[in-house]
Protein backbone atom coordinates (compact mmCIF):
# COMPACT_ATOMS: atom_id res chain seq x y z
CA UNK A 1 0.00 0.00 0.00
CA UNK A 2 1.54 3.66 -1.09
CA UNK A 3 3.27 5.03 2.42
CA UNK A 4 0.71 8.53 1.75
CA UNK A 5 -2.40 6.01 2.23
CA UNK A 6 -1.39 4.73 5.59
CA UNK A 7 -0.81 7.80 6.70
CA UNK A 8 -4.11 9.68 5.62
CA UNK A 9 -5.82 6.45 7.99
CA UNK A 10 -3.70 6.75 11.04
CA UNK A 11 -4.82 10.84 10.96
CA UNK A 12 -8.13 9.73 10.53
CA UNK A 13 -8.57 7.23 13.31
CA UNK A 14 -6.50 9.61 15.41
CA UNK A 15 -8.58 12.42 14.78
CA UNK A 16 -11.47 10.64 14.67
CA UNK A 17 -10.68 9.14 17.92
CA UNK A 18 -9.91 12.86 19.28
CA UNK A 19 -13.14 13.70 18.18
CA UNK A 20 -14.89 11.09 20.07
CA UNK A 21 -13.13 11.34 23.50
CA UNK A 22 -14.40 14.97 23.13
CA UNK A 23 -17.59 14.63 22.36
CA UNK A 24 -18.01 11.38 24.88
CA UNK A 25 -16.21 13.15 28.23
CA UNK A 26 -18.81 15.98 27.57
CA UNK A 27 -21.85 16.71 29.38
CA UNK A 28 -24.67 14.58 28.56
CA UNK A 29 -22.13 12.16 26.27
CA UNK A 30 -22.62 10.95 23.49
CA UNK A 31 -25.82 8.87 23.68
CA UNK A 32 -28.68 11.04 25.25
CA UNK A 33 -28.03 13.98 23.03
CA UNK A 34 -28.49 13.96 19.74
CA UNK A 35 -27.11 17.25 18.53
CA UNK A 36 -23.61 15.60 20.00
CA UNK A 37 -24.60 12.43 17.62
CA UNK A 38 -24.65 15.11 14.89
CA UNK A 39 -21.80 16.57 15.54
CA UNK A 40 -19.58 13.62 15.61
CA UNK A 41 -21.30 12.63 12.47
CA UNK A 42 -20.38 15.97 11.04
CA UNK A 43 -16.77 15.03 12.14
CA UNK A 44 -16.38 11.97 10.83
CA UNK A 45 -17.44 13.42 7.56
CA UNK A 46 -15.33 16.00 7.35
CA UNK A 47 -12.31 14.61 8.30
CA UNK A 48 -12.26 11.77 5.52
CA UNK A 49 -13.38 14.28 2.87
CA UNK A 50 -10.15 16.40 4.33
CA UNK A 51 -7.78 13.40 4.75
CA UNK A 52 -8.82 12.09 1.26
CA UNK A 53 -8.66 15.32 -0.75
CA UNK A 54 -5.44 16.32 0.50
CA UNK A 55 -4.01 12.77 -0.31
CA UNK A 56 -5.32 13.09 -4.00
CA UNK A 57 -3.66 16.97 -4.16
CA UNK A 58 -0.17 15.47 -2.92
CA UNK A 59 -0.43 13.02 -5.28
CA UNK A 60 -0.94 15.43 -7.98
CA UNK A 61 1.99 17.89 -6.42
CA UNK A 62 4.12 14.39 -6.81
CA UNK A 63 3.45 13.37 -10.16
CA UNK A 64 1.87 16.81 -12.31
CA UNK A 65 4.31 17.91 -15.65
CA UNK A 66 4.30 21.96 -15.59
CA UNK A 67 2.57 21.96 -19.55
CA UNK A 68 1.20 25.62 -21.27
CA UNK A 69 2.57 28.41 -22.54
CA UNK A 70 4.53 31.17 -20.15
CA UNK A 71 3.15 34.74 -19.98
CA UNK A 72 5.91 37.11 -21.07
CA UNK A 73 6.60 38.72 -17.85
CA UNK A 74 8.34 37.00 -15.60
CA UNK A 75 9.58 38.00 -11.83
CA UNK A 76 12.89 37.12 -10.47
CA UNK A 77 12.82 34.41 -13.05
CA UNK A 78 9.12 32.75 -11.54
CA UNK A 79 7.45 32.58 -14.65
CA UNK A 80 3.20 32.43 -15.32
CA UNK A 81 1.19 29.89 -16.87
CA UNK A 82 -1.35 31.15 -19.47
CA UNK A 83 -4.02 28.72 -18.28
CA UNK A 84 -7.37 29.08 -18.59
CA UNK A 85 -9.54 30.45 -15.76
CA UNK A 86 -11.03 27.67 -13.16
CA UNK A 87 -14.30 26.37 -13.96
CA UNK A 88 -15.63 27.33 -10.50
CA UNK A 89 -13.51 30.41 -10.35
CA UNK A 90 -15.65 31.77 -13.08
CA UNK A 91 -18.86 30.63 -12.08
CA UNK A 92 -17.94 32.83 -9.04
CA UNK A 93 -16.92 35.61 -11.17
CA UNK A 94 -20.16 35.38 -13.07
CA UNK A 95 -22.32 35.21 -10.23
CA UNK A 96 -20.66 38.12 -8.43
CA UNK A 97 -21.31 40.47 -11.88
CA UNK A 98 -24.87 39.37 -11.90
CA UNK A 99 -24.93 40.04 -7.84
CA UNK A 100 -23.34 43.55 -8.74
CA UNK A 101 -26.52 44.50 -11.61
CA UNK A 102 -29.43 43.14 -9.01
CA UNK A 103 -27.70 45.27 -6.03
CA UNK A 104 -27.16 48.20 -8.28
CA UNK A 105 -30.77 48.22 -9.64
CA UNK A 106 -32.61 46.60 -6.69
CA UNK A 107 -30.38 45.98 -3.94
CA UNK A 108 -29.13 49.19 -2.41
CA UNK A 109 -31.85 51.54 -4.14
CA UNK A 110 -35.22 49.97 -3.05
CA UNK A 111 -34.32 47.01 -1.36
CA UNK A 112 -31.90 48.98 1.39
CA UNK A 113 -31.77 48.76 5.07
CA UNK A 114 -32.82 51.80 6.47
CA UNK A 115 -33.37 52.43 10.00
CA UNK A 116 -36.36 55.18 9.66
CA UNK A 117 -37.80 51.80 8.08
CA UNK A 118 -37.15 49.76 10.71
CA UNK A 119 -38.50 52.27 12.90
CA UNK A 120 -41.73 52.53 10.77
CA UNK A 121 -42.39 48.98 11.14
CA UNK A 122 -41.72 48.98 15.09
CA UNK A 123 -44.49 51.68 15.64
CA UNK A 124 -46.70 50.29 13.16
CA UNK A 125 -45.98 46.69 14.90
CA UNK A 126 -46.53 48.77 18.34
CA UNK A 127 -49.97 50.36 17.57
CA UNK A 128 -51.31 47.17 15.71
CA UNK A 129 -51.15 45.28 19.12
CA UNK A 130 -52.42 48.55 21.06
CA UNK A 131 -54.85 48.84 18.67
CA UNK A 132 -55.71 45.16 19.03
CA UNK A 133 -55.43 45.00 22.89
CA UNK A 134 -57.41 48.25 24.04
CA UNK A 135 -60.20 48.37 20.96
CA UNK A 136 -62.73 47.75 23.48
CA UNK A 137 -61.11 48.87 26.97
CA UNK A 138 -63.49 50.85 29.35
CA UNK A 139 -64.70 51.41 32.90
CA UNK A 140 -61.94 51.04 35.06
CA UNK A 141 -59.48 50.17 32.56
CA UNK A 142 -59.70 53.24 31.40
CA UNK A 143 -59.55 54.97 34.21
CA UNK A 144 -56.12 53.28 34.64
CA UNK A 145 -54.62 53.50 31.53
CA UNK A 146 -55.19 57.62 32.03
CA UNK A 147 -53.67 57.52 35.43
CA UNK A 148 -50.11 56.17 33.89
CA UNK A 149 -50.90 58.37 30.95
CA UNK A 150 -51.08 61.34 33.31
CA UNK A 151 -48.80 60.04 35.86
CA UNK A 152 -45.97 59.91 32.38
CA UNK A 153 -47.10 63.31 30.54
CA UNK A 154 -49.24 65.40 32.81
CA UNK A 155 -47.97 65.20 36.36
CA UNK A 156 -44.54 67.71 35.35
CA UNK A 157 -47.40 70.62 35.34
CA UNK A 158 -50.49 69.07 37.52
CA UNK A 159 -48.83 67.18 39.81
CA UNK A 160 -49.50 63.94 41.34
CA UNK A 161 -52.59 64.93 43.11
CA UNK A 162 -53.62 66.67 40.03
CA UNK A 163 -53.96 70.21 42.37
CA UNK A 164 -51.84 71.76 39.35
CA UNK A 165 -49.20 72.35 41.95
CA UNK A 166 -49.53 75.26 44.24
CA UNK A 167 -51.74 77.60 40.88
CA UNK A 168 -48.70 76.91 38.50
CA UNK A 169 -51.46 74.77 36.05
CA UNK A 170 -54.97 74.28 36.75
CA UNK A 171 -56.27 72.48 39.94
CA UNK A 172 -58.28 68.93 38.20
CA UNK A 173 -59.52 68.17 41.04
CA UNK A 174 -62.05 70.94 40.38
CA UNK A 175 -63.97 72.20 36.91
CA UNK A 176 -62.85 75.85 37.19
CA UNK A 177 -61.48 78.38 39.71
CA UNK A 178 -62.87 81.86 39.97
CA UNK A 179 -59.61 83.29 39.07
CA UNK A 180 -60.27 81.59 35.37
CA UNK A 181 -63.60 82.61 35.05
CA UNK A 182 -63.24 86.18 36.08
CA UNK A 183 -60.18 85.79 33.27
CA UNK A 184 -62.58 84.21 30.88
CA UNK A 185 -64.91 86.60 31.41
CA UNK A 186 -62.53 90.04 31.09
CA UNK A 187 -61.11 88.47 28.04
CA UNK A 188 -62.76 86.16 26.35
CA UNK A 189 -62.24 82.82 25.26
CA UNK A 190 -61.25 80.97 21.57
CA UNK A 191 -59.41 77.30 22.77
CA UNK A 192 -61.63 75.09 20.77
CA UNK A 193 -62.79 73.49 23.78
CA UNK A 194 -65.87 71.92 21.46
CA UNK A 195 -62.71 71.21 18.43
CA UNK A 196 -63.18 73.52 16.60
CA UNK A 197 -63.22 77.70 16.66
CA UNK A 198 -66.09 79.24 18.44
CA UNK A 199 -65.18 82.21 20.34
CA UNK A 200 -66.64 83.63 23.36
CA UNK A 201 -66.35 87.18 23.67
CA UNK A 202 -65.25 89.35 26.60
CA UNK A 203 -67.19 91.41 28.85
CA UNK A 204 -67.53 94.21 26.40
CA UNK A 205 -69.74 91.20 24.58
CA UNK A 206 -71.55 89.77 26.88
CA UNK A 207 -74.91 91.51 28.44
CA UNK A 208 -77.01 90.69 31.29
CA UNK A 209 -80.59 89.47 29.68
CA UNK A 210 -82.30 90.43 33.69
CA UNK A 211 -80.33 94.41 33.71
CA UNK A 212 -80.23 95.15 29.69
CA UNK A 213 -76.51 95.99 30.33
CA UNK A 214 -73.24 95.18 29.88
CA UNK A 215 -71.89 92.50 32.88
CA UNK A 216 -70.60 94.88 36.13
CA UNK A 217 -67.77 94.31 38.18
CA UNK A 218 -69.56 93.06 41.25
CA UNK A 219 -71.74 90.65 39.01
CA UNK A 220 -68.77 89.10 37.53
CA UNK A 221 -67.37 88.36 40.89
CA UNK A 222 -70.78 86.98 42.42
CA UNK A 223 -71.14 84.50 39.03
CA UNK A 224 -67.42 83.62 39.43
CA UNK A 225 -68.03 82.39 42.78
CA UNK A 226 -70.76 81.14 41.55
CA UNK A 227 -69.59 78.78 38.99
CA UNK A 228 -66.50 78.17 40.89
CA UNK A 229 -68.21 76.53 43.29
CA UNK A 230 -70.18 74.09 41.32
CA UNK A 231 -73.67 75.78 41.13
CA UNK A 232 -74.44 75.53 44.68
CA UNK A 233 -78.53 76.40 44.92
CA UNK A 234 -78.08 78.89 47.88
CA UNK A 235 -76.57 81.49 45.79
CA UNK A 236 -78.75 83.00 44.66
CA UNK A 237 -77.30 86.09 43.39
CA UNK A 238 -74.72 84.41 41.41
CA UNK A 239 -77.77 82.11 39.78
CA UNK A 240 -79.01 85.03 38.59
CA UNK A 241 -75.97 86.54 37.12
CA UNK A 242 -75.95 83.07 35.41
CA UNK A 243 -79.27 83.09 34.46
CA UNK A 244 -78.90 86.44 32.67
CA UNK A 245 -75.39 86.44 31.46
CA UNK A 246 -73.95 82.47 30.57
CA UNK A 247 -77.10 80.67 30.31
CA UNK A 248 -78.14 81.32 27.21
CA UNK A 249 -74.51 79.68 25.52
CA UNK A 250 -73.55 77.44 28.41
CA UNK A 251 -77.09 75.94 29.12
CA UNK A 252 -79.41 76.89 32.25
CA UNK A 253 -77.77 74.15 34.50
CA UNK A 254 -74.03 75.43 33.31
CA UNK A 255 -74.16 71.75 31.29
CA UNK A 256 -73.03 73.56 27.40
CA UNK A 257 -74.87 72.79 24.36
CA UNK A 258 -73.53 71.04 21.94
CA UNK A 259 -71.81 73.17 18.91
CA UNK A 260 -72.03 76.69 21.16
CA UNK A 261 -70.25 76.20 24.40
CA UNK A 262 -68.92 73.69 26.45
CA UNK A 263 -69.72 71.89 29.75
CA UNK A 264 -68.81 74.82 32.42
CA UNK A 265 -69.80 72.22 35.64
CA UNK A 266 -68.38 69.22 35.45
CA UNK A 267 -65.52 67.67 32.97
CA UNK A 268 -66.71 65.91 29.81
CA UNK A 269 -64.75 63.62 26.96
CA UNK A 270 -65.21 65.97 24.35
CA UNK A 271 -63.41 68.72 26.20
CA UNK A 272 -60.53 67.24 27.76
CA UNK A 273 -59.94 65.81 24.35
CA UNK A 274 -60.26 68.90 22.51
CA UNK A 275 -57.65 70.71 25.20
CA UNK A 276 -55.64 67.92 24.93
CA UNK A 277 -55.64 68.06 21.01
CA UNK A 278 -55.63 71.98 21.09
CA UNK A 279 -53.70 73.14 24.11
CA UNK A 280 -55.01 76.09 25.80
CA UNK A 281 -54.63 79.54 27.22
CA UNK A 282 -56.03 81.09 30.17
CA UNK A 283 -55.34 82.92 33.69
CA UNK A 284 -52.93 80.81 34.45
CA UNK A 285 -51.06 80.36 30.93
CA UNK A 286 -50.55 78.56 28.52
CA UNK A 287 -51.21 74.60 28.36
CA UNK A 288 -49.09 72.76 24.91
CA UNK A 289 -51.06 70.18 22.95
CA UNK A 290 -50.08 67.06 23.60
CA UNK A 291 -50.93 66.24 19.90
CA UNK A 292 -48.98 63.30 20.24
CA UNK A 293 -50.90 60.96 22.54
CA UNK A 294 -53.20 58.85 20.54
CA UNK A 295 -56.87 58.91 20.57
CA UNK A 296 -57.55 55.96 22.94
CA UNK A 297 -55.31 57.60 25.50
CA UNK A 298 -56.74 61.20 25.56
CA UNK A 299 -60.16 59.03 26.08
CA UNK A 300 -58.20 57.29 28.59
CA UNK A 301 -56.86 60.88 30.42
CA UNK A 302 -60.34 62.38 30.34
CA UNK A 303 -61.73 59.57 32.17
CA UNK A 304 -59.34 59.60 34.63
CA UNK A 305 -59.68 63.15 35.29
CA UNK A 306 -63.31 63.11 35.28
CA UNK A 307 -63.18 60.21 37.85
CA UNK A 308 -60.83 62.46 39.87
CA UNK A 309 -63.02 65.76 39.60
CA UNK A 310 -65.66 63.55 41.09
CA UNK A 311 -62.89 62.77 44.26
CA UNK A 312 -62.75 59.18 43.99
CA UNK B 1 -0.37 50.07 -18.74
CA UNK B 2 -1.62 47.06 -16.62
CA UNK B 3 2.23 46.02 -17.15
CA UNK B 4 3.16 49.34 -15.56
CA UNK B 5 1.37 49.34 -12.24
CA UNK B 6 2.17 45.78 -11.94
CA UNK B 7 5.68 46.79 -11.79
CA UNK B 8 4.93 50.36 -9.35
CA UNK B 9 3.08 48.55 -6.20
CA UNK B 10 3.00 52.27 -4.29
CA UNK B 11 1.02 53.42 -7.62
CA UNK B 12 -0.79 50.05 -7.86
CA UNK B 13 -2.08 50.52 -3.97
CA UNK B 14 -2.96 54.57 -4.54
CA UNK B 15 -5.24 53.27 -7.56
CA UNK B 16 -6.79 50.49 -5.49
CA UNK B 17 -7.64 52.88 -3.28
CA UNK B 18 -9.22 55.52 -5.70
CA UNK B 19 -11.16 52.65 -6.84
CA UNK B 20 -12.85 51.57 -3.86
CA UNK B 21 -12.98 55.01 -2.50
CA UNK B 22 -15.06 56.31 -5.46
CA UNK B 23 -17.55 53.26 -4.79
CA UNK B 24 -18.01 55.08 -1.56
CA UNK B 25 -17.76 58.50 -2.94
CA UNK B 26 -20.85 57.84 -5.38
CA UNK B 27 -22.88 56.21 -2.09
CA UNK B 28 -21.90 58.60 0.61
CA UNK B 29 -21.54 62.12 -0.91
CA UNK B 30 -25.20 62.12 -2.04
CA UNK B 31 -26.60 61.14 0.79
CA UNK B 32 -25.09 63.05 3.16
CA UNK B 33 -25.55 66.36 0.71
CA UNK B 34 -29.28 65.89 0.64
CA UNK B 35 -30.01 65.05 4.49
CA UNK B 36 -27.68 67.86 5.70
CA UNK B 37 -29.43 70.64 3.82
CA UNK B 38 -31.99 72.30 6.39
CA UNK B 39 -35.20 70.79 6.37
CA UNK B 40 -38.36 72.90 5.36
CA UNK B 41 -39.31 74.63 7.86
CA UNK B 42 -35.68 75.13 9.96
CA UNK B 43 -35.12 78.93 11.17
CA UNK B 44 -31.65 80.26 12.03
CA UNK B 45 -32.36 81.73 16.01
CA UNK B 46 -33.66 84.93 16.59
CA UNK B 47 -31.04 87.24 18.51
CA UNK B 48 -32.72 86.83 21.70
CA UNK B 49 -32.84 82.80 21.05
CA UNK B 50 -29.45 82.81 20.05
CA UNK B 51 -28.18 84.52 23.29
CA UNK B 52 -30.43 82.28 25.01
CA UNK B 53 -28.61 79.64 23.84
CA UNK B 54 -24.72 80.86 24.99
CA UNK B 55 -26.86 81.06 28.29
CA UNK B 56 -27.90 77.17 27.39
CA UNK B 57 -23.60 76.15 27.09
CA UNK B 58 -22.31 78.76 29.27
CA UNK B 59 -24.40 76.68 32.13
CA UNK B 60 -23.47 73.51 30.00
CA UNK B 61 -27.05 72.39 29.70
CA UNK B 62 -25.70 70.17 27.19
CA UNK B 63 -23.73 68.06 29.35
CA UNK B 64 -27.21 66.10 30.99
CA UNK B 65 -29.70 67.24 28.38
CA UNK B 66 -29.39 66.03 24.90
CA UNK B 67 -30.95 67.58 21.62
CA UNK B 68 -31.26 64.19 19.72
CA UNK B 69 -34.51 62.18 19.03
CA UNK B 70 -33.29 58.39 17.95
CA UNK B 71 -36.04 56.66 15.87
CA UNK B 72 -37.34 54.59 18.50
CA UNK B 73 -40.91 54.41 19.12
CA UNK B 74 -39.89 54.61 23.02
CA UNK B 75 -38.02 58.16 22.04
CA UNK B 76 -40.60 59.42 19.76
CA UNK B 77 -43.83 58.31 22.02
CA UNK B 78 -41.67 60.71 24.39
CA UNK B 79 -40.60 63.39 22.61
CA UNK B 80 -42.15 63.76 19.49
CA UNK B 81 -41.31 62.90 15.29
CA UNK B 82 -37.06 61.81 15.58
CA UNK B 83 -34.91 64.30 15.14
CA UNK B 84 -33.45 65.59 11.17
CA UNK B 85 -29.92 65.64 9.72
CA UNK B 86 -31.38 68.85 8.14
CA UNK B 87 -32.97 70.55 11.58
CA UNK B 88 -29.10 71.02 12.45
CA UNK B 89 -28.09 73.01 9.37
CA UNK B 90 -27.83 76.21 11.26
CA UNK B 91 -26.66 74.69 15.19
CA UNK B 92 -23.25 76.49 15.11
CA UNK B 93 -21.86 74.28 17.41
CA UNK B 94 -24.12 71.83 17.53
CA UNK B 95 -25.67 70.68 21.13
CA UNK B 96 -26.20 67.18 20.27
CA UNK B 97 -25.02 65.62 23.92
CA UNK B 98 -23.84 62.32 24.50
CA UNK B 99 -25.81 62.06 27.97
CA UNK B 100 -29.16 62.09 28.85
CA UNK B 101 -28.61 62.57 32.88
CA UNK B 102 -31.88 64.61 32.36
CA UNK B 103 -34.62 64.34 29.27
CA UNK B 104 -33.86 65.34 25.69
CA UNK B 105 -34.78 69.00 24.77
CA UNK B 106 -34.60 69.08 21.28
CA UNK B 107 -38.67 69.19 20.91
CA UNK B 108 -39.19 70.78 24.22
CA UNK B 109 -40.53 73.79 23.11
CA UNK B 110 -43.50 71.79 21.90
CA UNK B 111 -44.65 70.16 25.54
CA UNK B 112 -43.29 73.16 27.78
CA UNK B 113 -44.11 76.31 28.32
CA UNK B 114 -42.89 79.74 29.45
CA UNK B 115 -44.34 79.73 32.76
CA UNK B 116 -43.43 76.18 33.43
CA UNK B 117 -39.42 76.89 32.68
CA UNK B 118 -39.80 79.96 34.69
CA UNK B 119 -40.86 77.93 37.80
CA UNK B 120 -38.81 75.06 36.89
CA UNK B 121 -35.46 76.84 36.28
CA UNK B 122 -35.71 78.26 39.97
CA UNK B 123 -36.85 75.31 41.82
CA UNK B 124 -36.80 72.34 39.42
CA UNK B 125 -38.08 70.19 42.43
CA UNK B 126 -40.95 72.41 42.72
CA UNK B 127 -42.25 71.14 39.66
CA UNK B 128 -41.07 67.78 39.30
CA UNK B 129 -40.39 66.34 43.08
CA UNK B 130 -38.66 63.06 41.74
CA UNK B 131 -36.19 65.64 39.85
CA UNK B 132 -32.13 65.69 40.54
CA UNK B 133 -31.59 68.99 38.84
CA UNK B 134 -30.32 71.64 40.52
CA UNK B 135 -31.81 75.04 40.31
CA UNK B 136 -30.21 77.78 38.50
CA UNK B 137 -31.34 80.87 40.37
CA UNK B 138 -28.42 83.08 38.89
CA UNK B 139 -30.27 83.44 35.48
CA UNK B 140 -32.95 85.53 36.88
CA UNK B 141 -30.09 88.29 37.99
CA UNK B 142 -26.98 87.64 35.83
CA UNK B 143 -27.84 90.01 32.15
CA UNK B 144 -27.61 88.21 28.87
CA UNK B 145 -24.69 89.28 27.03
CA UNK B 146 -26.43 90.66 23.33
CA UNK B 147 -23.35 91.97 21.57
CA UNK B 148 -21.85 88.00 21.82
CA UNK B 149 -25.08 87.11 20.74
CA UNK B 150 -25.06 89.79 17.98
CA UNK B 151 -21.51 88.89 16.82
CA UNK B 152 -21.93 85.00 16.41
CA UNK B 153 -25.51 86.18 14.52
CA UNK B 154 -23.14 88.33 12.07
CA UNK B 155 -20.41 85.42 12.20
CA UNK B 156 -23.31 83.00 11.06
CA UNK B 157 -24.72 84.99 8.53
CA UNK B 158 -21.73 86.21 6.65
CA UNK B 159 -19.31 83.31 7.02
CA UNK B 160 -21.59 80.39 6.78
CA UNK B 161 -24.37 81.82 4.76
CA UNK B 162 -26.99 81.42 7.06
CA UNK B 163 -30.02 83.00 5.66
CA UNK B 164 -31.16 86.18 7.58
CA UNK B 165 -33.16 88.65 6.15
CA UNK B 166 -33.95 86.42 3.38
CA UNK B 167 -37.39 84.16 2.57
CA UNK B 168 -36.91 80.58 4.06
CA UNK B 169 -39.65 78.31 2.99
CA UNK B 170 -42.23 77.15 5.79
CA UNK B 171 -44.09 73.41 6.13
CA UNK B 172 -47.27 75.05 4.81
CA UNK B 173 -45.77 76.99 1.77
CA UNK B 174 -45.43 79.91 3.28
CA UNK B 175 -42.11 81.83 3.76
CA UNK B 176 -40.92 83.39 6.95
CA UNK B 177 -38.24 85.83 7.63
CA UNK B 178 -35.69 85.60 10.94
CA UNK B 179 -34.51 89.35 11.02
CA UNK B 180 -30.95 90.45 11.92
CA UNK B 181 -30.06 94.19 13.33
CA UNK B 182 -28.06 96.09 11.19
CA UNK B 183 -25.98 97.90 14.09
CA UNK B 184 -25.52 96.74 17.51
CA UNK B 185 -28.08 99.28 18.99
CA UNK B 186 -30.53 98.31 16.80
CA UNK B 187 -29.66 94.95 18.02
CA UNK B 188 -30.43 95.34 21.56
CA UNK B 189 -33.35 97.26 20.78
CA UNK B 190 -34.70 93.94 18.92
CA UNK B 191 -33.40 91.85 21.68
CA UNK B 192 -35.42 93.72 23.79
CA UNK B 193 -39.06 93.69 21.88
CA UNK B 194 -38.17 90.15 22.02
CA UNK B 195 -37.41 89.63 25.86
CA UNK B 196 -40.95 91.57 26.13
CA UNK B 197 -43.21 89.21 24.34
CA UNK B 198 -41.45 86.65 26.70
CA UNK B 199 -41.60 88.73 29.82
CA UNK B 200 -45.62 89.40 29.51
CA UNK B 201 -46.14 85.36 29.80
CA UNK B 202 -43.80 85.52 33.15
CA UNK B 203 -44.56 86.30 36.77
CA UNK B 204 -41.63 87.25 38.87
CA UNK B 205 -41.45 90.64 39.09
CA UNK B 206 -37.80 91.87 39.68
CA UNK B 207 -37.23 90.04 36.03
CA UNK B 208 -40.69 91.63 34.93
CA UNK B 209 -39.15 95.00 35.72
CA UNK B 210 -35.47 94.28 34.61
CA UNK B 211 -36.91 94.11 31.08
CA UNK B 212 -38.85 97.08 31.16
CA UNK B 213 -35.45 99.07 32.04
CA UNK B 214 -33.87 97.64 29.36
CA UNK B 215 -32.12 94.58 30.74
CA UNK B 216 -32.92 91.24 29.69
CA UNK B 217 -31.75 88.46 32.27
CA UNK B 218 -30.35 85.29 31.38
CA UNK B 219 -33.43 83.62 31.86
CA UNK B 220 -35.83 85.40 29.60
CA UNK B 221 -33.20 84.65 26.60
CA UNK B 222 -32.86 80.91 27.85
CA UNK B 223 -36.85 80.40 27.87
CA UNK B 224 -36.69 82.09 24.47
CA UNK B 225 -34.26 79.76 23.21
CA UNK B 226 -36.21 76.48 24.54
CA UNK B 227 -39.54 77.88 23.27
CA UNK B 228 -37.81 77.87 20.01
CA UNK B 229 -36.91 74.22 20.32
CA UNK B 230 -39.63 72.27 17.91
Amino acid sequence: MNKLYLWGIIITIAMLGATYATVGYQKGGLNDDIVNMLAIAGAVALVIITVFVVIKYVRQMQTDQATGELADESWDNIGEYKNPVPFGWAIMFLGTIIWGMWYFIIGYPVDAFSQIGQYNEEVAEKNAKFEKEYANIKGEKLVEMGESVFLAECVVCHGANADGIDGESADLNRRIDEESVKYVINHGSNNKLLGTEMPMPDRNGLFNANTGALISDAEIDAVAKYVANGFPADDKEGAAVFAGVCSSCHGADGRGMAYVAPNIREYTSELIVNVLTHGKKGAIGTMPSLERLNAKQKEAVAAYVISISKGE
Amino acid sequence: MFHWLEKHPFFFAVGVFVVIAFAGLIEIVPNFAQASRPVIGTKPTTLLEQAGRDVYIKNSCNACHSQLIRPFKAETDRYGHYSLSGEYAYDRPFLWGSKRTGPDLHRVGNYRTTEWHENHMRDPKSVMPSSIMPGYPWLYTNKTDINTAYATQLTNAQFFGVPYNKPIPMKDGSTAVVKMAGSVAEAHKMALEEAKEVVSRMKDQDVKDAVANGDIPEIVALIAYLNSLK
